[in-house]
């Protein structure tokens, strides 16, 4: 483990810094220029050491017992046994692990784009300052609060397709019924809805605040030069809610990965593995099927598949804005 | 702050103290044994483990029982499992499922029942001859106590069967299919169908195929089970092909809903007829007392004639090694099967203990008498599989929910899914070796 | 060019908005309240009230033990989250010594992976330590959390130097500048930090579903899943739903005791969650 962590660490340390808002580039240099006097060296690393300390037994351990399994086969109830690099070669030619990756990635095609639209949409309504402003932004956080597990139980019936609340309506309004949760096609896009309707509240609330903190003048200024509101919006507010589109498209691939309770309750990954989440696959190897060496190795690649890609789109949403 | 520092150790410290959450009892201790089992989640059964349990408490001052619950369905396999792996066990358990127990033996989790006293008088007495065998294991000895077996059979709404002009339960695919033409309808005129012949949870989970696949196809294969008694793969793809082809045409006919309804489908007449076991029939006299329903044999594939046999959700007793107690959890075993425990269990759950002669027991005359559809069950419990205890079968399982799955989509025909289940089980083996 | 219009619009969509977050939830509360038959109907109130789906949760579970158990449970863990998080995210934040760096990025790394991977030896290790059906099984793993630091972290850093550097210079010792002259400056990050932490606390499901099992020890949204989905319910929706219901309304309440400063500091800062 503490081979590869110095790279993790300041990669990382710059994406997060950045990612967790505008006051972190903003912070006044003193802060971290705390004084330099030797004597006061041992304090940090004893104030840290209750957390470090715990960190070690109940992350730490399990960790290396995870690296241990990936060349195991272990069913749990007999010993461990050796198979060298077989999990991996396994691994490779898993076709089922193939398929949930990609409907991991569908699925984050779908949700990160639809989540910062919708978020980006209500937060500049809300920057409107209208009457009941802050009764909206409870509102539209309200599902952030509430368990998954509620979320799910509610939109089995909502989504159900022959007597779902939804398909009530849509047939009641003249339309026909969607089959949300039963049909190929449909299945992971009803997925991504419940899983956005349950998270945007909270980046409404990310971008109202990046919005909130765009100097007023800035928007004067542009208003001056005669540029158009779609200029202004392009060319002021994009821009500097960067940091913040960061955050969003980081916390939001880092929960799309995560995706996992709303197919097990919903699908049970089916029809046709189109609800096939990575999570929910490695849930079945280890919890279904026992193989708990082969669900530590898929679970292992797949976090280094999620440091991966956070690190790229770090590159790329960031390029986009200079 | 070296104060401060303290009480953030005596904080972590107490926390760490507070895990007297059930107090192991020492044998050295001088009160009572006390036995701690597990029974089923579903409210009938905790009914009547809770009379028994109160009984025993009282007749028995020195050994005193503690029943918990364990949860039922999809979490049940996580929770067993992690028990066994961590030793955390109880006593006893009367829900071991025969599919986990093979995970028990190899772990060294369960207790050998053959040597304990009065097994062999008890098995003798009790268990039905035509399945007396079907409970030793691999290794020649007994580890599991049979309790009780659900038969899977076909309940039906008889009066939606006779509005429909179904004069008489279907016995063939074709008879069932012609039945569903006639009931599957839009009876509110909304261009929408809203009653269908029957409707099944389609999430490809594979203990689902328990209440459509597997019955049928045990009907259909006449008892052959998915592995043979060595434990090699020796499934009946002939009458697996039946089976599918036979849900792919009610699927694409639309006479089975293609998603899965909620709620009580069957209670709420949204559907005629329904793949289940006696539990169905406590819960709907209960819940929907007006309901005219009554059981039938699972449809078998046209020009089949043999003995009917179907799926047996089979529940038996099981005594954990980390017991300390293993002659007082066996004594409360026995004690959980005698005469008057099995009665009580036909009564209050209407599920069916694995007694011989449960059918010419005077005591249970009336209870026939009264319920009629109980008797079907008990007549079809001796025809009855169960699963093989076999270490892949989860997800031997599993495949074939997923070829089924590909077959009522219309994803693949009949002998595609077959051929695709079958090549999936080979690649399944070859990483179990 | 900021006319009435596009403001009337702009009401409107703000009002459809809530309906699309709110009405969910509406529909769920009206479902607990209508006879069984009634749930899937179109009419979403009831045509008869009735407290049968409550009856029949509140007759089946002993909900009011796992509220309590939830209740101390969140409440450690959230605490403990906080107090440790902050002398940590205070060490990250304002003292510097060697290995900080790291450290940090450290934190960050356990975050990234995912808590299935950890759960089996997770739970061997908890049981090796006797901690089954216990408050320390339950508390103990999560009284860390990374999440508690990295936002406790980011408001420290924005905190003047002057203000530390006086109270060092008064002979103070860095935890009770912490408690004392930090802590009341963080308000808004805290609690922010502690809602998150409360919701995923109160949530979790999987983790008591492994440790506990004696119902006396059962969490309220592990009693519910096993009631909801595990059977107990029989697949009526009405008490599957009322018992939804029941799990949502704490967490729900808690959030609107603090919604205000909770969404303002959010709002304001622009902590991440």
């Amino acid at each position: 483990m503490p081979a590869e962590l110095p790279t993790v660490d300041s990669a990382e340390r710059v994406a997060y810094a950045e990612a967790l808002g505008p006051t972190a580039g903003a912070a006044p240099p003193a802060s971290v220029a705390a004084p330099r006097r030797a004597k006061r060296d041992w304090r940090g690393p004893l104030l840290a050491a209750p957390y470090f300390l715990h960190l070690a037994v109940f992350f730490g351990y399990p960790l290396v017992f995870a690296l241990v399994l990936v060349f195991h086969r272990w069913d749990l109830v007999t010993p461990m046994e050796w198979v060298g690099l077989g999990n991996l070669g396994r691994l490779v030619a898993d076709d089922l692990f193939a398929r949930a990756m990609l409907n991991t990635g569908l699925f984050l095609l779908i949700h990160i784009p639809l989540q910062i639209v919708v978020a980006l949409f209500f937060a500049e309504l809300l920057n409107k300052r209208m009457p009941g402003q802050g009764f909206f932004r409870a509102i539209y956080f309200l599902p952030v609060v509430v368990s998954g597990v509620v979320v799910t139980i509610l939109f089995a019936q909502l989504f159900a397709f022959d007597s779902g609340y939804v398909n009530r309506v849509l047939v009641a309004l003249g339309g026909e019924r969607v089959p949300w949760l039963v049909s190929p096609a449909w299945a992971m896009p009803a997925i991504a809805l419940v899983a956005t309707w349950k998270n945007v509240g909270l980046y409404v609330l990310l971008f109202l605040a990046g919005l909130q903190n765009i100097p007023a003048p800035l928007y004067e200024a542009a208003e001056v030069e005669g540029a158009s509101r779609w200029q202004t919006w392009r060319l002021v507010t994009l821009p500097l809610l960067n940091p913040h589109m960061v955050t969003v498209v980081v916390l939001s691939t880092i929960g799309g990965f995560s995706l996992f309770v709303e197919p097990y309750v919903l699908t049970g990954g089916g029809p046709l593995n189109s609800t096939l989440s990575g999570l929910l696959y490695i849930y079945n190897q280890a919890f279904t099927f026992n193989h708990m060496g082969y669900a530590a190795t898929l679970g292992l690649a797949f976090a280094l598949l999620i440091l991966v890609v956070v690190l790229v789109q770090r590159r790329v949403v960031e390029a986009e804005a200079t | 702050m070296r104060r401060a520092a303290l009480l953030l150790l005596a904080v972590s410290a107490s926390l760490a103290a507070c895990d007297d959450g059930t107090p192991e009892p020492s044998p050295e201790a001088s009160g009572p044994i006390v036995l701690t089992y597990w029974t089923s989640q579903n409210p009938q059964e905790r009914a009547w483990a809770d009379v028994l349990v109160a009984e025993w408490n009282a007749a028995h001052p020195d050994v005193q029982v503690e029943a918990q619950p364990i949860p039922a369905g999809q979490s049940s396999e996580e929770v067993l499992l992690a028990a066994v792996v961590a030793g955390t066990t109880p006593d006893l358990c009367s829900n071991i499922w025969p599919g986990v127990l093979n995970d028990f033996i190899r772990a060294g989790g369960v207790v050998a029942l053959d040597g304990m006293p009065g097994f062999d008088s008890l098995m003798a007495a009790r268990t039905p001859p035509e399945l007396a065998d079907r409970f030793v294991s691999a290794d020649g000895r007994v580890y599991q106590l049979p309790w009780k077996t659900n038969p899977i059979l076909m309940i039906y709404n008889a009066d939606l069967f006779e509005e429909a002009g179904v004069a008489r339960p279907p016995r063939t695919y074709s008879e069932y299919v012609a039945a569903a033409e006639r009931i599957t309808a839009d009876t509110d005129g909304d261009g929408q169908t809203d009653r269908w012949m029957s409707a099944r949870d389609i999430r490809p989970i594979w203990w689902q195929r328990y209440f459509d696949v597997y019955p049928l196809y045990l009907a259909a294969s006449g008892g052959q089970t998915f592995f043979d008694a060595s434990g090699d793969l020796a499934i009946d793809e002939d009458a697996l092909r039946e089976v599918y082809g036979f849900f792919q045409t009610l699927y694409q006919r639309g006479h089975l809903p293609l998603s899965t309804l909620q709620g009580n489908a069957f209670a709420q007449r949204r559907i005629a007829s329904e793949f289940t076991g006696p539990w169905t029939a406590a819960w709907l006299v209960e819940n929907a007392p007006d309901l005219r329903f009554d059981f039938a044999p699972v449809p078998v594939p046209d020009g089949f004639d043999g003995e009917p046999v179907t799926y047996g959700d089979y529940k038996n007793i099981a005594v954990f090694s980390s017991t300390e107690h293993p002659e007082a959890a066996w004594a409360f075993a026995r004690f959980l099967v005698s005469p008057e425990a099995d009665r009580l269990l036909l009564e209050t759950t209407r599920q069916i203990p694995l007694r011989a002669g449960l059918l010419d027991d005077p005591a249970l005359a009336d209870f026939f008498e009264t319920n009629p559809s109980m008797r079907r069950f008990a007549e079809q419990a001796p025809h009855t599989r169960g699963v093989d205890a076999v270490p892949s079968l989860t997800e031997v399982l599993d495949a074939v929910a997923q070829s089924y799955e590909r077959a009522i989509y219309g994803a693949e025909t009949p002998a595609e899914a077959v051929a695709s289940a079958g090549e999936r089980i080979r690649v399944i083996q070859e990483w179990a070796h | 060019m900021r006319g009435r219009l596009p403001r009337l619009l702009a009401q409107a969509a703000l009002v459809a908005g809530a309906v699309v977050f709110a009405y969910p939830f509406v529909w769920m509360a009206l479902a607990t309240l209508k006879p069984e038959a009634e749930i899937s109907a179109l009419n979403p109130l009831p045509s008869r009230w009735t407290a049968e789906s409550y009856r029949l949760v509140f007759e089946t579970i002993p909900l009011d033990r796992a509220f309590l158990n939830s209740v101390v449970v969140t409440g450690l863990v959230t605490t403990l989250a906080l107090v440790f998080g902050s002398v940590t995210a205070y060490a990250l934040a304002r003292l510097r010594w060697r290995g900080r760096e790291a450290a940090f990025g450290l934190i960050l790394f356990t975050m990234m992976v995912p808590f299935l991977v950890l759960l089996i030896p997770l739970y061997t290790l908890v049981v090796g330590f006797g901690w089954t059906d216990s408050y320390a099984g339950l508390v103990v793993p999560f009284m860390m959390n990374a999440t508690a630091v990295l936002i406790l972290r980011q408001h420290f850093l924005s905190l003047p130097q002057g203000l530390i550097d006086a109270a060092r210079i008064d002979g103070a010792g860095e935890l009770r500048i912490l408690f004392r002259i930090v802590w009341p400056l963080s308000v808004p990050a805290l609690v922010t930090a502690g809602i998150i932490v409360f919701i995923g606390s109160w949530n979790e499901v999987l983790w008591p579903l492994l440790v506990v099992r004696d119902e006396a020890m059962m969490t309220m949204p592990q009693m519910v899943t096993l009631f909801a989905v595990g059977g107990g319910a029989e697949s009526r929706l009405g008490p599957q739903l009322a018992a939804a219901l029941l799990l949502a309304l704490p967490v729900v309440a808690a959030y609107a005791a603090f919604q205000r400063r909770f969404v303002e500091s959010l709002a304001t800062t622009g902590l991440k969650g």
